[in-house]
């Protein structure tokens, strides 16, 4: 049954999911804390056009294409989120809106003919080039680097910006550094887990561990563990099970949360008995 | 270079606004140091505005400076109270500045973290989540962090509203002693009771200035009728506010 585990291919599997896993485990902390969600599912989804000009020019490639895209729709909602009556996503609607059609109607002009759209929505992680775990890499230590850096002001401005301004916070800047490595997290997961299953990845353990922590440092460490755990393990269960990879590490995530939910219900639920 | 009698608070011609709407006009005052001013005002009357513009966090016109380092509590309305974060947490947020928001705090900045949960009667609450403990400590939690600032100017935005009166008490104390050590405290409220109690001057504002001076001087019927209009009740010289079901006090 774990015949194969040893495989070249399979190794390979396991390092670019674990790669991608700590970035997306990181920022889905703040992802989560800032109500950023949909911003998250959208930047993948908003990389359409950027993939179909990749498809029509070769030379540019898929992934300079997707993260020029993919960082046009960030500083654009960054942007227009300044707008107080504007935000809470319809800015992030909007431009999802505009992305999709865009994407649609180069689809249509470029003659691109028809894009691999399964695997743009999840990903192939057994078919990563070193290119992409390279890639993945990178982006794993550029967030690494930023969160550390930058963990007081993200916290602070996080917890209550109106607090945070005058003290030199600097909340705008913040807000646009973040979406911006979320869109670069996500754009070096796409070859790995699609568009849909990122967005998956960067809410899913990071609102796991949160019901578990009442701490920002705990929280940040264990959705990372939790996101390498939950990857390296859904890797391993689709191989044995000769599932899709992308499907099982998403079910394993939900499954995982679901349990941790209950656990914090059943919690609360000794809790008051023994106040009782 | 600051000098002693150099005022600590200074509007000159303080105007705000929002695109058409205008939330104050040319407001001008001077308050001297280690003062506590009491900022009062009916709703809308330009109160926050007038402490963001102080910070210089809103675009305004005129001028505002304040003499050394400020501290600010705002209103906790903008606070996500499921924040992942406990009371200690939160009063090591005000070390962030001073430390260059880079750093992390040390053990002398977790002495001095531990020392202000004691100032407002937080120090059995250190570790707890800040979305388990009550509306007062989140307000004494919030305090503590502008304590932390160690500021010369601290400026709170309605510190007291919606909080039990032990915690009131307990933050009106811990201003009075910043105050006694020389600090400068500027503060909103719609309490008209704490404010004549604990402020040595009073600025009432109605987006423009009604009126700023000493209690006696600020608080005669004509000159709070003024900024309160038809929504103060005069009774026997004394004044009955209306305008806010839960600010209804009787300032004498």
């Amino acid at each position: 049954m774990l015949e194969g585990l040893d495989a070249p291919y399979l190794t390979r599997a396991l390092a670019a999911g674990a790669l991608v896993a700590v970035p997306l485990g990181l920022l889905g902390c703040f992802v989560l804390l800032r109500d950023l969600a949909f911003f998250a599912h959208a930047v993948g989804v908003a990389t359409f056009p950027g993939l179909v000009i990749g498809a029509a020019l070769p030379g540019v490639g898929p992934f300079a294409s997707a993260l020029a895209a993919a960082l046009a729709f960030s500083g654009f909602v960054s942007l227009g989120e300044r707008d107080r009556a504007l935000s809470g996503g319809a800015v992030t609607g909007v431009a999802l809106a505009g992305a999709l059609a865009l994407g649609s109607v180069l689809l249509v002009s470029l003659e691109v003919g028809a894009l691999p759209v399964e695997r743009l929505l999840f990903g192939s992680v057994l078919a990563v080039s070193d290119a992409d775990v390279a890639r993945s890499a990178a982006t794993a230590a550029l967030t690494v680097a930023v969160i550390g850096l930058t963990l007081p002001r993200l916290a602070a401005t996080t917890f209550d910006r109106e607090w945070a301004a005058p003290a030199g916070g600097r909340g705008r800047a913040g807000d646009a550094a973040l979406v911006a490595l979320v869109a670069i997290a996500v754009v070096c997961a796409l070859p790995a887990v699609g568009s849909l299953l990122a967005a998956a990845l960067l809410v899913v353990p990071a609102a796991t561990v949160r019901v578990l922590t009442e701490r920002l440092a705990p929280m940040l460490a264990c959705a990372v563990a939790l996101s390498v755990l939950e990857m390296a393990g859904g890797i391993v269960l689709a191989r044995v099970l000769d599932l899709p990879p992308g499907a099982v590490v998403a079910t394993l995530a939900g499954v995982v949360f679901g349990m941790a939910a209950a656990l914090r219900a059943a919690a609360g639920r000794l809790a008051l008995e023994v106040a009782r | 270079m600051t000098t002693a009698t150099e005022p600590a608070v200074r509007a000159s011609g303080l105007s705000v606004s929002f695109a058409a709407r205008t939330a104050l006009e040319d407001v001008s005052f001077e308050l001297p140091r280690a003062s506590f001013a009491g900022v009062l005002g009916p709703n809308g009357a330009g109160k926050t505005t007038l402490l963001r513009a102080l910070l210089g966090t809103v675009t305004h016109s005129g001028s505002a400076s304040l003499t050394g380092r400020p501290a600010y509590v705002p209103q906790s309305g903008g606070i996500d109270p499921s924040f992942p974060v406990d009371a200690l947490g939160v009063v090591l947020m005000g070390r962030y500045p001073r430390l260059g928001w880079r750093r992390w705090p040390g053990r002398e900045d977790r002495r001095r973290a531990r020392e202000i949960l004691g100032q407002v009667g937080l120090e059995r609450e250190a570790r707890v989540p800040f979305a388990a403990l009550s509306a007062g400590q989140r307000q004494r939690a919030l305090v503590g962090r502008a304590l932390a600032q160690e500021g010369d100017v601290l400026l709170l935005d309605e510190p007291l509203t919606g909080i039990d009166v032990p915690s009131q008490e307990v933050i009106l104390a811990t201003l009075e002693a910043k105050r006694r050590a020389g600090a400068t405290i500027v503060m909103t409220t719609h309490d008209l009771v704490q404010a004549a109690r604990v402020c040595d001057r009073l600025l009432l504002l109605n987006r423009s200035l009604v009126a700023a001076g000493t209690t006696s001087e600020v608080f005669r019927p004509e000159v709070l009728g003024r900024a309160y209009g038809g929504e103060l009740l005069v009774l026997d010289g004394g004044a009955v506010l209306l305008d806010d079901a839960h600010h209804h006090h009787d300032p004498r």
